[in-house]
């Protein structure tokens, strides 16, 4: 009887009770059938077949317990008999149990993370339903697909009326921290994650309320919108206490205050894998210039396809509205390149699946993700041929009780059953050990990718798949390290067993596989580790143009609304002296929004007698002391002045890429040339390249322009004290100056660089956390098998030794038993390297796939691991005493 | 050797046998058997008989396996196993050694 007709049977034993009885009725009906051939009429002989029969019942009452104990009985048996034999080789079994629980932890930590952004639909019903927008066109064109990604609100508008009955569309702009205060006066600031939306997006999706009512038809008026705001459940019980009596009341976001319509059902947190939303306001209270200006693309369109129509069906219908906008809008403004209306026109809208929602932290991260958990799911190999070459290891010490049990009549399978069972209990140790990695893991990583100010949130709770995941992952791990292993101890003649004439030549071939496949999955990791820590070397090392240390970066905000011109730049230039002034500060600076924060202003160059140049540069608008103030040296000319503004030409800064490229060598002062909205500039300075948002490009052509005024604003400090300290100083200055200024966040120009480096610095820290794993793990395989080599050959090298074989002849003797297994599983970890590579080389900086730096690294290394690994146990043979060795048997 | 175990042991070794010496049978055949061969001498329930192949079963001694008979009915079919075949040998053993023991009392005492 199988283990698994057991487990059926203990589980549903119905169907025992069906065979019990189907198997006895026979019985009977046979014998009543030779009674009746024997003259008996049927009636008779049934009775007399039921008699000659006994209590049916109470026998088959009898088989049914017998069945049933075995089944529960052999299993209890196994899984005590499974402990013992942890319990009496803790060393083995902790070993096993660690290696494992990390691997496993690992593997389970990344992917709950690639399930809650990547796998899990949005938390409402049909989610198959759900589609979101793109517009997609050649992107190999200039400006590029990131340029297009998100939609207006007048293209929504005509979108939404396209599609008609075939799908309900919505709005989404991206979540963002907003400073939040429940009641008036000196109630407590929280931070809050915020979502402007349009009025049907819980409709579209389905969605109803835990309480109140959640945004309809009457936050669609543009022209007099009452301030109202939608609440998350999850903000509702952690802030509330769940309180019903919350609706109606007021909530106060950024300094204005909104009525609490209602409270979001259960679960539902937005459509952004990777934020969870507390506030929903309807985007009929935004800026109202946004519900004109096709322009200003920052949203995303989601939706909800009617019954029977399809993706396709509804790109189809909504592709004419779409092309009349894109024609609209490739007219309207300044004279725009021929390619550059050609590519707009092209565009075609399409309609993807939205089941999972929408994320930018996904589409920054999924490729990592998967990459990363296909180097856990290697991690977990190496663990498994680990255990398996240990438990091989000790099976072969176990050689003579197992030949005495087949010689005593146990069966095969059921000292296989017994084996197995104990890599089960190891395995169902190491997931539950795992599951504690994971969750200590998790928050780790989610730190690891999270930006300042803008950390990464996700419902990383147990679900279904995720659990699902984790059995599969236990029950993989017991196939691979128990099996074969299994098979390989219970595998011999019992009366060679018991004379010690097994060959263990088998036993050793299998743990020489098993070092061969850690040697190429350590190696082939090793590598890849290597290659991400020099990458992220390279790119934390390239120069960018200015020195980010000491600089505070301060995001400024207007709180009063519109000022009068020269009021506004005198408070900025204010603010900036101000700031310069502050104790420990070097110097100051204002300009637009910081660099290395993903915004740009991006204009074509006309150069006199020239078309518009094909690419678009970075436009960016500084105050006097802006280039000391991030060290970029001034190499010609004059820095701006208070008295420089936006009158024509424009006076301008521009660096060295800029004036290389569009100026060659000729000397560019007083050079003048024109915006692609007509507006002529000239050179007055000319600064060192710098970069602007990015540390992959290399330094690119910057424009800089006189600052002008605006509702926000950077402040650039660089300063002895820290930045809090800083925020805190100007933050004071600024109330005091009473202009109406306030200091929004503040961060440093250090953290702006490296946050664009996050997934290199993810892949660099968890790729070379799993070399170092992986290496550990090699070792351990390594040592495991020639330790018991030496053990298994003490005899040979003792007769050997006391017939005068030098010490360095042992040593290689038991050296050999590797060698040629490790030099082959390396080839094998080289070419497995070379293949991995390519998914990687996206997120490599500066790392060729075969890089000599990466691969010398790598292998002195690894090599060095196994010199320590081989090297004890070979020492170990080198000084057997010949008279001990021989006197062991 | 307690009593209810001898009888069962006696049991065993009987369906060991014919299980040998017949090859592979069902339950009602193995009864047959066990009834003529004994002459019709050990007259037991003849449903006892499967508790104690399900015992067998369980202990691994023999396999069972549904078949479907010429009149298209289920039936259960029993083999013996190479563990049964060593635990018929030690039994048999074990019972010509004890009915030899037993015998020699009787004849001599």
């Amino acid at each position: 009887m199988t283990w698994f007709t057991r487990l059926k049977n203990a589980v549903s034993s119905q169907q025992l009770d069906a065979d019990l009885a189907d198997e006895m009725r026979d019985h009977i009906e046979r014998r009543a059938a030779d009674l009746e051939a024997d003259g008996l009429d049927s009636s008779a002989a049934l009775n007399e077949a039921r008699r000659a029969f006994g209590n049916a019942t109470q026998f088959r009452e009898q088989s049914r317990d017998t069945k049933l104990s075995a089944a529960l009985e052999g299993t209890w048996q196994d899984v005590r008999y499974a402990w013992r034999g942890l319990r009496k080789n803790r060393a083995f079994a902790a070993v096993a149990v660690v290696s494992l629980s990390l691997a496993i932890g690992a593997t389970t930590a990344i992917y709950s993370i690639v399930d809650a952004s990547i796998l899990r639909p949005l938390p409402v019903t049909q989610p198959k339903q759900l589609i979101t927008l793109a517009s997609v066109g050649d992107t190999s064109a200039i400006g590029g697909a990131a340029d297009d990604a998100g939609f207006s609100y007048p293209l929504y508008e005509i979108l939404r009326a396209a599609a008609g009955n075939a799908a309900k569309i919505a709005l989404v702009d991206a979540p963002n921290r907003v400073e939040g205060q429940f009641g008036d006066g000196d109630a407590p600031r929280e931070d809050l994650v915020q979502d402007v939306v349009s009025e049907n997006l819980f409709d579209a999706l389905g969605i109803s309320p835990a309480a109140g009512r959640l945004f309809s038809e009457a936050e669609n008026r543009l022209a007099a919108p009452r301030p109202v705001a939608v609440v998350s459940y999850d903000y509702w019980v952690r802030r509330f206490g769940a309180d019903p009596a919350i609706v109606g009341k007021r909530l106060i976001i950024n300094g204005k205050a909104y009525e609490i319509l209602g409270v979001v059902r259960r679960g539902f947190a937005g459509v952004h894998a990777g934020s969870l939303v507390d506030v929903w306001l309807p985007i009929a209270l935004t800026d109202p210039g946004v519900f004109s200006n096709a322009q200003f693309r920052p949203f995303a369109l989601v939706g909800r396809l009617a019954p029977g129509v399809t993706r396709t069906q509804l790109a189809a219908r909504l592709q004419p509205a779409f092309h009349n906008h894109q024609v609209a809008r490739s007219e309207a403004g300044p004279a725009m390149a021929d390619n550059e209306r050609r590519r707009l026109r092209g565009m075609r809208i399409v309609a993807q699946p939205g089941a999972t929602g929408i994320s930018t932290f996904r589409q920054m991260f999924a490729r990592p993700l998967w990459f990363l958990l296909g180097v856990a799911a290697c991690i977990l190999l190496l663990a498994c041929a680990n255990v398996a070459s240990l438990l091989l290891a000790k099976s072969v010490s176990r050689a003579n009780e197992m030949a005495l049990r087949v010689s005593l009549g146990a069966g095969r399978a059921r000292l296989m059953r017994q084996l197995v069972t104990e890599s089960t209990l190891i395995s169902i140790l190491a997931c539950i050990g795992g599951w504690f990695v994971a969750r200590i893991v998790e928050p780790a990583f989610l730190a690891l990718v999270s930006r300042d100010g803008n950390p990464v949130q996700l419902d990383l709770a147990l679900d279904a798949r995720v659990l699902g995941f984790s059995v599969m992952i236990c029950a993989l791990s017991v196939l691979c390290f128990g099996v074969l292993p299994a098979l390989e101890a219970t595998r011999f003649q019992p009366a060679s067993a018991l004379l010690r004439l097994r060959a263990s030549g088998a036993g050793l071939r299998l743990g020489r596989f098993f070092v061969g496949v850690q040697t190429a999955v350590a190696f082939c990791l090793l590598s890849l580790g290597t290659g991400f820590l020099i990458s992220l070397r390279n790119v934390t090392s390239v120069d960018t143009g200015f020195d980010s240390r000491g600089v505070t970066v301060l995001h400024m905000t207007d709180r009063l609304g519109p000022q009068q011109r020269d009021q506004q730049l005198a408070a900025m230039r204010a603010i900036q002296l101000n700031a310069a002034a502050l104790p420990g500060v070097k110097s100051a600076a204002t300009a637009w929004t910081p660099i290395f924060a993903g915004a740009r202003r991006a204009q074509r160059v006309i150069l006199p007698g020239h078309p518009p140049s094909d690419a678009a540069e970075t436009f960016y608008r500084v105050s006097p002391g802006f280039l000391g103030a991030l060290d970029i040296p001034l190499i010609a000319g004059r820095d701006f002045d208070v008295r420089d503004n936006d009158n024509e030409p424009v006076p301008t800064i521009v660096n060295r890429a800029f004036a290389r490229k569009y100026f060659g060598r000729e000397p560019v002062l007083g050079m003048e040339f024109q915006r692609d909205d007509s507006i002529r500039h000239q050179i007055v300075g000319v600064a060192g390249d710098s970069h602007y948002g990015s540390l992959r490009n290399g330094a690119e052509p910057i424009v800089y322009m006189p600052m002008k005024p605006t509702t926000s604003f950077t402040l650039y400090v660089r300063s002895t004290s820290d930045a809090r300290a800083v925020g805190e100083m100007v933050e004071r200055d600024a109330r005091a100056l009473a202009v109406g200024m306030r200091v929004r966040s503040v961060t440093t120009l250090h953290d702006l660089v490296n946050n664009t480096i996050l997934t290199e610095r993810l892949v660099a820290v968890i790729g070379a956390a799993f070399a170092f794993l992986g290496l550990i793990l090699a070792a351990i395989g390594v040592f495991g098998l020639l330790n018991y080599s030496v053990t298994r050959r003490t005899k040979e090298l003792g007769i050997r030794a006391a017939l005068g074989a030098r010490q360095w002849t042992l040593c290689r003797l038991v050296l050999n038993e590797v060698m040629r297994t490790m030099a082959s599983g390396l080839v094998v970890g080289f070419v497995g390297f070379l293949i991995a590579i390519r998914f990687a080389e996206a997120i490599l900086f500066d790392v060729r796939p075969v890089d000599p730096t990466v691969i010398g690294t790598a292998a002195i290394a690894f090599i060095g691991m196994a010199v320590i690994a081989a090297g004890i146990p070979a020492w170990r043979a080198a000084r057997i005493d010949p008279v001990l060795a021989l006197r062991q048997e | 050797m307690r009593s209810s175990d001898s009888a069962k042991n006696a049991l065993d070794l009987l369906v060991l046998t014919v299980l040998t010496r017949r090859g592979p049978q069902h339950g009602y055949g193995i009864a047959n058997a066990i009834r003529h061969l004994s002459a019709e001498a050990l007259r037991i329930d003849e449903g006892s008989l499967y508790p104690a192949l399900h015992r067998m079963e369980e202990a691994g001694w023999i396999a069972a396996k549904w078949t479907v008979t010429e009149k298209s009915r289920r039936a259960r079919v029993y083999e013996i196993k190479r563990a049964g075949e060593k635990r018929l040998a030690a039994e048999t053993e074990r019972w010509t050694a004890f009915s030899a023991g037993v015998s020699r009392v009787l004849r001599y005492a």
